[in-house]
């Protein structure tokens, strides 16, 4: 039976594209600094100029993508609709404010109590999963998240929340060495490492034997059941790693932006997690990190120049999107390239003669 | 006659506010080919779902090998050793072959330790190994709905309609397969083809409007164009 499995891909061959994004990603600061004029020691220094500015919005996509990728696995991998997973996000960037600011935590110890919240609020939305399925799983997670959104903006707990405005100040008292108004470029790397990281254990994840029943869990669960596997402790691994990962998400949207606001914790926040694993294509996993990109450069640039009128383009790009690539970049390109693959066959078996 | 591996005793099952089972009860004995028959809407697939708990009965007792399953999860009913072949060529389209049948496994290797069985049986799917499950053509997928159920080491298989929408020569070799796999399998068949389940089956049992109204010798029903008329709508 083996010898007709397929053979294992060599290292190259399986991260290749990986290695080479990776590698762009570090020299893009370089090369930005080099079309300005900037010396790579200047753009290390992250002195100011075009390339400390970039790299900023860089920081937001790589974060917006580790929240993107998250929410791929929880909903384009395992099948779990969840309109709550804001929270997990704004858990993370609220409780590392809190921690850094109103209790004084060091980085570290901060990172361990959003580990450990990550963990508690999965355990939180995992109570519901074995009453409600489907849609109703999605409205009790909204639910949950609104509370959590309605807390935050209470002035009775505005001392540690900042209330309707936000919490501010949290990313200056992060650690020099890696502070992002400081060292650009150090922050700058950490959250591509990172971003990558999770990358490389969620694509790890879904092609072990646990990620095919998560796979399975999506399909049907009803299949997985009646192989012998209790899909409720794989839709909550599901939800624990996911949790992590947007909270993890959410610490390093506290440490880069001057201000939190509560905007992060609102159901726009996941609607956006939608649109962007939706256009980079649902389970793909690269497709929520392509998604993130484009939903953030997008609603950039598009504010830079068309002002007011770019919420508007924004929503007929998203149409348009969703009317021609309906599986997304990334799923439309998987399907076209099995097709062009079918394609090159066929042409060289007429050229040659051989096969039909 | 042996001794029953599987006794349905006087099952009712609702699904909501919808009486679907309203007192079914047959035996199983081991190593037998045993065919639900009924029209369509008896409550066939609703039996086969009650057994394994996806539907659980809320009267009435199902007693596989001596233990009762009453009250039991279906992760747990599948562990006990029950395999389940639903209908609509139930597979995982989004994964390969080969991960359809690893899923079955309950141990490390079963598969490899499976392997002649199941592509001596089922050979095209030795030759679609790395392919997922959308790529296959309907028999393909069928097949592979039932070889994954060969994986485990199950003693009793629940196959739904295995015959469903194959053409003519599929059902042969599908039929062949059960044959097969009945030597050392006791297999409990719902299969709307009464052709396919008189040839397949020794004993049968008719499900008419969620009760179970008769059952005996397949040999006997086969010649009793009266029971066949009224229950099965055809002579």
């Amino acid at each position: 039976m083996t010898e007709a499995s397929p053979k294992r891909p060599n290292f190259l061959t399986r991260h290749g594209m990986l290695i080479f994004v990776v590698t762009l990603a570090i020299l893009f600061p370089f090369i930005v600094g080099l079309i300005e004029g900037q010396s790579p020691a200047t753009v290390i220094a992250s002195e100011g100029g075009n390339s400390k500015f970039l790299m900023g919005l860089a920081v937001e996509v790589f974060i917006l993508a580790l929240f993107a990728l998250s929410y791929d696995v929880l909903l384009g991998i395992t099948g779990l609709l969840s309109f709550g997973h804001q929270m997990f996000f704004a858990v993370g960037a609220y409780g590392s404010g809190i921690m850094l600011k109103s209790l004084g935590w060091s980085l570290p110890l901060t990172l361990l109590g959003i580990l450990v919240l990550a963990i508690l609020q999965a355990l939180l939305f995992g109570v519901v999963l074995p009453r409600v399925h489907g849609i109703t799983f999605a409205l009790v997670t909204l639910g949950i998240a609104s509370m959590f959104w309605i807390v935050i903006q209470s002035p009775d707990v505005g001392d540690w929340t900042g209330g309707d405005v936000g919490l501010q100040g949290a990313s200056s008292l992060v650690p020099a060495w890696i502070n992002t108004n400081d060292h650009r470029f150090r922050f700058y790397l950490m959250a591509l490492a990172v971003l990558v990281l999770f990358y490389l254990v969620f694509r790890r994840i879904v092609s072990s034997p646990t990620g095919a029943v998560m796979v399975a869990n999506r399909e049907n669960q009803d299949r997985a059941l009646m192989l012998g596997y209790n899909t409720l402790w794989f839709k909550m691994f599901a939800l624990v790693i996911t949790s992590i990962a947007a909270a993890i998400a959410g610490m390093l949207w506290t440490m880069h932006q001057p201000i939190v606001t509560p905007t992060v914790a609102g159901l726009g926040w996941v609607v956006a997690a939608l649109l962007m694993v939706l256009m980079g294509g649902i389970g793909t996993l690269t497709g929520a990190i392509i998604g993130a990109a484009m939903f953030r450069l997008l609603s950039f640039y598009l504010e830079r120049w068309f002002g007011g009128g770019a919420s508007l383009m924004l929503g007929v790009t998203y149409v348009l999107l969703v009317l021609f690539l309906p599986y997304g970049i990334v799923g439309t390109w998987r399907l076209k390239q099995a097709r062009v693959s079918e394609g090159r066959k066929r042409l060289v078996a007429l050229v040659t003669g051989k096969g039909g | 006659m042996t001794d029953p591996l599987l006794t349905v005793h006087n099952i009712e099952t609702y699904i909501g506010q919808f009486h679907i089972l309203e007192g079914v009860s047959f035996e199983v004995p081991e190593g037998e080919i045993v065919a639900l028959l009924g029209r369509n809407g008896a409550g066939k697939t609703t039996t086969l779902k009650s057994i394994l708990g996806l539907t659980a009965p809320r009267t009435g007792d199902v007693v596989f090998d001596g233990m009762n399953l009453r009250g039991m999860q279906p992760f747990d009913i599948a562990a006990t050793g029950i395999g389940y072949v639903p209908e609509n060529r139930a597979i995982f389209g989004a994964l390969s072959v080969e991960e359809n049948l690893r899923l079955a496994e309950r141990s490390k290797g079963e598969l490899e330790r499976k392997s002649d069985l199941i592509f001596g049986l089922f050979p095209d799917l030795e030759r679609l190994i790395g392919l997922p499950g959308t790529a296959l053509s309907g028999g393909q997928q069928q097949m592979l709905a039932v070889a994954r159920a060969l994986v485990p080491d199950n003693r009793l298989l629940l196959i739904d309609e295995p015959s469903e929408g194959l053409a003519p020569v599929l059902i042969e070799q599908m039929m062949e397969a059960i044959k097969q796999l009945s030597s050392d399998t006791t297999v409990l068949l719902v299969e709307q083809n009464f052709i396919v389940a008189s040839r397949l089956a020794a004993r049968y049992v008719i499900i008419e409007e969620g009760a179970s109204v008769a059952s005996g010798d397949m040999a006997d029903l086969v010649n009793d164009e009266e029971t066949i008329r009224k229950y099965l709508g055809a002579a």
